[in-house]
């Protein structure tokens, strides 16, 4: 509605715009944002309250229903959430408002079609359709981001001429709307809703994972431009204000992750063909393994991981001597074998030694619900260690050994990471985060899913096949033994070739002695740290390191993660300085004068073939230059590439350490190791 | 057309404005900053209530409430979580660099 606004109300508003500008100022210090985040909260009070005093409630009572209505849940997620799914977070808050936006455009041009200006009429179809495809882009934004989605990008067939058709009918839409007579314009917007929710989905699936920070960052402008021109009906200078600023900002992020991830908009939104890696599963296509996350599909292809030569069941015996904590996994195998009373049998002995043992109870292992439970007591096993599932989930990646037996499908990494297998999506146990497994399985064949278990081939993982009572028998009689390695000969393997995880050792101790005795250290964190949580452990690695007197920084590209500054937000949970968050172009000349730089889950962003090689896709992309240090560490998942498919050259540099496996894990060994040298 | 010069003006103003103040904004905060400008992004909340401020049809006052509770949850769930992140972020000594 047109309102005739006088003078004093001009110099309000200006008021309030000024009030959300110095809100926006203060960010330019970490320690002020906070009281510019409420400054921008107060304008907008102060927005509320003039709109209220100067037009007057009609309806106070829906106005105050809605409020609660939007503003308790609001509170409530936003106080719940962790740091982890923020991304997401934002990502569905940027539907909310486009949701809102097109829901306001729809009832003022609803409203007043008939004595509407031109001008006013064509922002309200404009914000319609924007404010609909912000909804829609979005919640596909927010389900990748949560994982609800698969990562990786889903392209049509024709898909550039499907979203190009697809752009156009909204165009004429909006054309056809504005000069259609009064009684049709309501069919109209509804086609234009409809048309932008469906440009929404099919412009943001085709969107990978990685370059989520993109689309996030794009949305955000989006959001701002639909409320601008949600104000444009209205002729409200506060809401032109805001949603330009808002505007502003988003494109500056978007801006700012094209450079940093060496792309145009352009080809973030219409993506190249990648050339396929291999042949098989495009399901597995790497993109969240990309960064170097829990990525077990990818370690069939590291065949450097030598399976251990010697007994395995010397080397299971040894895994559960060395370890403290303890989980067992059992399966409908226990079950058939009839193994549960031998596998108490294992966990007293475990107990007797000391270790902490827990059994985890997936809800589905066995043939009905509870199965191993009534198995398991009937062994005689103390209730107290029975766990389930989603209490014990969260300290596989603190335990030391899990030991598999008679599982699968249950334990099967895939079912997190891969899309469109039977098992995508189904909660698992999550053994392979425990720094050892050893399966005691009758076989190695995929369970009843039919889906290969990618847990199988990790290089952490000791198989020990056959019946299951057999196996456990073994292990508990090698564990009874004094001194196993004497022992070499009473298998028919015993080659006595080191097993894969004494020379992952032999790396550590070499990390180690990098650490303890350099004078400067940058970290250089990436979405792999975050994959893996492994946050608070680095920086508990980096405060240890700090208190030893070596000078220790945070090296932060900006596209690293998810969304634009995601690892600041990290490590602020983790409680870092801020001083010691160092931007990539302020901590770059420092490189050369550093002792070890520690990367922990990043790849692309520390390759030197962006600044080395022409023509690939990271060609001039601005990195990280950790190979100017005199020592990298990499404390990478395994050692792919990363989202760009281009090999890392620092992989293969002779001053590289690699680290391979969780991140999280990986930390904690260095911690201790460091602790011990110290 | 004065008040669609003005539009325009408001609009180009403060989109430089802000972009000249956003640009110097660290990368450090860029997160927080993402999820205030979302929130103000809320701003069409005002516009929900002039809406309610004028008699409204059935239709209108569903649509109306609809766009009221998406534009609320937005606004004070997109504050409140800034404020919750940008807590954590330690301060101690000065401010960081730049």
């Amino acid at each position: 509605m047109p309102q005739t606004y006088a003078f004093g109300n001009l110099v309000l508003d200006f008021c309030v715009i000024g009030i959300l500008i110095l809100g926006i100022w203060l960010f330019r210090r970490p320690f002020l944002a906070k009281y510019g985040n409420l400054a921008a909260a107060f304008a907008l009070l102060c927005a509320a309250i003039l709109v209220i005093s100067r037009n007057g409630i009609m309806h106070p009572n829906i106005v105050v229903f809605c409020l609660l209505a939007g503003a308790v849940p609001g509170v409530w997620v936003a106080r719940k959430i962790t740091m982890i799914q923020i991304p997401a977070m934002v990502a569905f808050q940027h539907g909310a408002g486009g949701i809102a936006a097109f829901f306001l455009s729809l009832a003022e041009l609803m409203r007043g079609f008939e004595h509407l200006g031109a001008m006013n009429e064509i922002s309200g179809l404009l914000g319609l359709a924007i404010g609909a495809l912000t909804f829609s882009g979005s919640m596909v934004a927010a389900g990748k981001l949560s994982g609800r989605l698969g990562q990786t990008p889903t392209i049509l067939p024709h898909h550039t001429r499907l979203v190009m058709a697809n752009l156009g009918a909204m165009i004429v839409l909006v054309i056809a709307a504005f000069f259609a007579p009064a009684g049709a314009v309501l069919v109209f917007y509804l086609l234009i809703i409809v048309l932008s929710i469906l440009f929404g989905i099919v412009f943001s699936i085709r969107i990978g994972g990685a370059d989520m920070p993109v689309l996030i960052s794009f949305l955000n402008a989006t959001a701002g431009v639909a409320a601008a021109f949600c104000g444009m009906i209205i002729e409200n200078q506060l809401l032109i204000a805001c949603g330009a600023t808002v505007a502003a900002s988003g494109s500056i992020l978007t801006h700012v992750m094209c450079k940093a991830m060496n792309r145009s908009l352009f080809h973030v939104f219409v993506p190249k063909k990648r050339p396929e890696k291999s042949g098989a599963g495009s399901g597995t296509e790497p993109d969240t393994p990309a960064l170097s996350g829990l990525a077990p599909p990818a370690a069939e292809q590291a065949p450097k991981v030598e399976k251990p030569a010697s007994n395995p069941f010397e080397t299971a015996a040894d895994l559960a001597r060395n370890a403290e904590t303890v989980i067992i996994v059992p399966g409908y195998g226990m079950a058939v074998a009839q193994a549960q009373f031998d596998v108490i049998e294992l966990s007293s002995k475990l107990v007797s030694m000391g270790k902490k043992v827990v059994f985890a109870i997936h809800p589905v292992a066995g043939r009905m619900p509870g199965h191993m439970n009534v198995l398991l007591a009937e062994a005689g096993v103390d209730y107290d260690m029975l766990a389930e599932m989603d209490d014990i989930n969260p300290a596989f990646s603190q335990t030391d050994l899990c030991f598999v037996i008679g599982a699968c499908d249950v334990v099967n990494p895939a079912a997190m990471e891969t899309d469109g297998s039977p098992i995508s999506g189904m909660p698992i146990l999550r053994s392979h985060e425990a720094k050892h497994v050893v399966c005691c399985n009758l076989d190695d064949k995929p369970g009843y899913s039919g889906v290969e278990n990618s847990l199988y081939k990790n290089s952490n993982t000791v198989m020990l096949l056959g019946n299951a009572k057999e196996t456990i028998r073994q292990v508990v009689e090698n564990l009874s033994e004094e001194q196993p390695h004497e022992k070499g000969a009473r298998s028919e393997t015993g080659t006595g070739i080191q097993p894969q995880d004494r020379k992952q050792e032999n790396f550590l101790d070499a990390a180690v002695v990098q650490l303890v005795s350099a004078q400067k250290i940058i970290i250089i964190p990436g979405y792999g740290m975050a994959l893996a949580q492994a946050q608070f452990k680095v920086v508990e690695l980096a405060d240890l390191l700090a208190s030893m007197g070596a000078q220790v920084a945070f090296a932060i590209h900006p596209v690293a993660g998810r969304m634009p500054g995601h690892m600041n937000v990290l490590l602020a949970e983790a409680e870092v300085d801020y001083d010691k968050l160092v931007e990539m172009d302020d901590i770059n000349p420092a490189f050369s004068q550093t002792d070890v730089a520690l990367i922990f889950g990043a790849c692309d962003v520390v390759n030197p073939a962006a600044m080395e090689t022409d023509g690939s896709p990271i060609s001039g992309m601005p990195i990280l230059r950790a190979h100017e240090a005199k020592t990298v560490v990499v404390c990478n998942f395994d050692a792919n590439p990363g989202y760009s498919g281009v090999d890392n050259t620092l992989y293969a540099d002779p001053k590289t350490i690699m680290l391979l496996g969780d991140a999280a894990a990986t930390a904690s060994d260095l911690i201790a190791g460091v602790k011990k040298a110290q | 057309m004065t008040n669609l010069l003005l539009m325009a003006g408001v609009f180009v103003f403060s989109f430089v404005v802000g972009y000249f103040l956003i640009s110097r904004i660290p990368t450090l905060l860029h997160t927080p900053l993402m999820s205030m400008t979302n929130a103000i992004s809320a701003v069409t909340i005002l516009g929900v209530l002039i809406l309610f401020s004028v008699t409204s049809t059935r239709s209108e006052q569903i649509i109306g409430s609809v766009a009221f509770i998406m534009a609320a949850f937005n606004l004070v769930g997109g504050f409140a979580i800034t404020d919750r992140m940008l807590r954590m972020f330690r301060k101690k000594q000065r401010e960081g660099k730049k």
